[in-house]
């Protein structure tokens, strides 16, 4: 995440339950130059360029970290992290800053995020939680692509749980032999909890 | 066996770690008087031992996001005063950068030299340097390897079968066998692979498999003044894909010969290379009665406490002694190892279902009673607790000692029959097959299966 001549990172948004936000730490470190109270934030469209996106700076020994607005938040900051401090010590998830909404703007952003798919159609499910690898290494190719067609007990993913490695093997009651894979579904090093679907498939 | 002498200069002591290392640390920070201060993920925040403890919010629950970056957990060490590290074993506990991070912001890293953890850190030349010591070597790859190729051309120079290993490797973790030529390619992959998640480190090295060894390794001590301890061996040969599931002390059917010889060129070995802290030498007793060095963890294991259930020893009392610049507070000569000590570990794995790892709450948790010298219990865990699906499966150890290895062994499957768990599956039964089968009493196993398990094939 690094841009230009320094480093950067971006907060961490929660939302609370009255409509307002707070911004989090994103790791362990000395936080500096943060907005004041009645500062107005708001992220810029894509392209972090502005200061205005800035949250302050978190030092990590000695190396500092422009802190930036996720894309979609706007607020005006009604309270800061130990404010008598200059540079309090924060840890990960330390709330730094809360803000009050600015307005009807960011409301659409957030109602975009999730658009519950109903899944009609053959799925593939994770047998169990754990992080998932579409490749067998980064340079080599995916074990399934999108358009491929695959067939039983074939390998479809790595699956890392409690740091083992397991090869999972297309299977499933109401598969036919032969599928055709129309979706992948997490992203290469995602996160999954068992029963989460990993292939929207239809018959090959 | 204890030394009066205080343990100037460290007063708040940062545990980077997680689990059952974590919380043992812990415990004998409290008998030095000393504050631990634990950095946790997100995902250990609620962490049993991390109740009423003081601790720093490293990251999210990914080791890569927390126990494994090194500038957050050195930065969290600063900002909570803390003058000291333990960095427990697995994560950042053997890399060297990591000590020297350490170091240079003023935190004393509990561990050796960071010069000779990466001597024995890179495994080949590690054993160059044992070699020299006078340990003998299995044979294997000149190095790294650089690619699946290399992989094929050197496999088929020493001969299948073949172990590929993580040359920052530990813990079993980053190990693939090949058997043939069919086989090296996605070993090395996946190798590769799992030693890039565990270690960050994608590179690894070739040995000949030998498959009717037997792991045996051996526990030193030392000090920054030349003093180097042994405390005795222990045999790990009950394992599964190079995890060890049981160990023992002291290692039965090793000659005493043989024995004597490989701890004298242990210490020796250490006191070449300017060793200093707790460390092991991991060996494999061929079948023609040889100990083959294999590699040195140059941190605590898992199993330091089987040497100390027979010698009495803290080892991580004596880690902080000499960390802070203390002498080792013993000699050899005071050194009894007594009896014969078995430690099972208990994971949250299921034996029936191909081992597989299972995340989940612990519905109920009753440990076996504690009988100091007899029966010991390490655990982190309690009811209630979630075992999150970031980390190892471990939930506790089990350690008995007896006078003899029956008496340790009978006194195991007593204190298990005693171990209830439910909400997620575990190996507990399996180590009471494994322990009351004719195989592991008579001793008749190796590495490459488990003694007596499973039941029904009568073993």
């Amino acid at each position: 995440m690094s841009q230009g001549n320094g480093k950067s990172l971006r907060v961490g948004v929660v939302r609370n339950e009255d409509g307002s936000l707070a911004l989090t730490s994103p790791g362990v470190g000395v936080w500096r130059l943060g907005p004041s109270v009645g500062r107005a934030l708001l992220s810029g469209g894509g392209s972090a360029s502005a200061d205005e996106a800035s949250c302050g700076v978190l030092s990590v020994l000695g190396v500092d970290y422009r802190l930036l607005l996720p894309p979609g938040v706007a607020g005006r900051v009604v309270s800061r992290l130990a404010a008598e401090e200059r540079e309090p010590n924060v840890d990960y998830g330390a709330r730094l800053l809360e803000l009050a909404p600015l307005g009807g703007a960011e409301a659409a952003a957030a109602a975009s995020g999730q658009s519950a798919s109903a899944a009609t159609g053959l799925v593939f499910r994770a047998p169990m939680s754990g992080r998932f690898y579409l490749r067998p290494a980064p340079d080599k190719p995916a074990f399934a692509e999108v358009g491929a067609t695959l067939t039983r007990g074939q390998t479809v993913c790595l699956l890392e749980v409690m740091k083992t490695f397991n090869r999972l093997a297309l299977s499933g009651e109401d598969l036919p032999e032969r599928v055709r894979v129309l979706a992948v579904v997490p992203a290469d090093g995602e996160d999954i909890n068992r029963g989460d679907v990993l292939l929207r498939l239809e018959p090959g | 066996m204890s030394d009066p002498s205080p343990y100037v200069g460290i007063r708040r002591l940062f545990v980077a770690n997680r689990g059952e290392v974590a919380a043992r640390v812990a415990r004998t920070c409290d008998a030095l008087g000393i504050t631990p201060v634990f950095g946790v993920s997100e995902a250990d925040r609620e962490a049993p031992y991390t109740r009423g403890r003081e601790v720093v919010v490293l990251g999210r629950g990914r080791a890569s996001e927390s126990y494994l970056d090194a500038p957050r957990v050195v930065q969290a060490a600063v900002q909570a005063r803390c003058s000291a590290l333990h960095p427990g074993w697995g994560f950042l506990s053997e890399n060297p950068v990591f000590a020297s991070l350490c170091a240079a912001h003023g935190v004393t890293f509990i561990g050796p030299p960071p010069a000779v953890m990466q001597l024995m850190g890179k495994k080949t030349p590690a054993k160059r340097a044992m070699g020299l010591a006078g340990l003998s070597l299995i044979p294997g790859s000149d190095g790294i390897l650089a690619d699946a190729d290399d992989a094929e051309r050197v496999a088929r120079e020493v001969g299948y079968p073949v172990l590929l290993k993580a040359e920052s490797g530990g813990g079993g973790r980053g190990m693939r066998i090949a058997r043939s030529e069919s086989e090296i390619r996605a070993a090395f992959e996946d190798a590769s692979a799992e030693a890039l998640a565990c270690f960050a480190d994608d590179r690894v090295y070739l040995e000949k498999l030998i498959e009717k060894g037997r792991h045996v390794e051996v526990q030193l001590l030392a000090d920054r003044y030349g003093n180097v301890v042994h405390l005795g061996e222990r045999d790990c040969s009950v394992q599964r894909n190079h995890q060890k599931l049981i160990e023992e002390s002291p290692a039965p059917g090793l000659s005493p010969d043989e024995l004597a010889r490989t701890l004298a060129a242990a210490v020796r070995a250490c006191q070449q290379i300017g060793y200093v802290g707790a460390g092991t030498m991991e060996f494999l007793l061929d079948e023609g009665g040889t100990l083959r060095f294999m590699e040195m963890n140059t941190r605590l294991q898992v199993e330091h406490s089987v040497s100390e259930l027979r010698s009495g020893v803290d080892l991580v009392a004596e880690q902080i002694r000499v960390a802070s610049g203390h002498r080792l507070s013993f000699t050899q000569d005071q050194i009894a190892l007594t009896g014969h000590a078995i430690e099972c570990r208990i994971n949250a794995e299921d034996p029936e279902q191909g081992w597989k790892p299972s995340p989940g709450v612990l519905t109920r948790f009753d440990l076996p009673a504690q009988v100091p010298g007899a029966v010991r219990v390490d655990t982190h865990v309690e009811v209630g607790y979630e075992v999150p699906p970031f980390y190892d499966s471990l939930l506790c150890k089990v350690i008995t000692r007896g006078a003899t290895r029956d008496e340790a062994a009978d006194r195991m499957i007593a204190a298990l029959s005693e171990l209830i768990c439910e909400g997620v599956p575990t190996t507990t039964a399996m180590h009471r097959a494994v322990l009351g089968s004719a195989a592991f009493r008579s001793n008749q196993y190796d590495t490459s299966g488990i003694p007596g398990w499973p039941a029904s094939e009568g073993r």
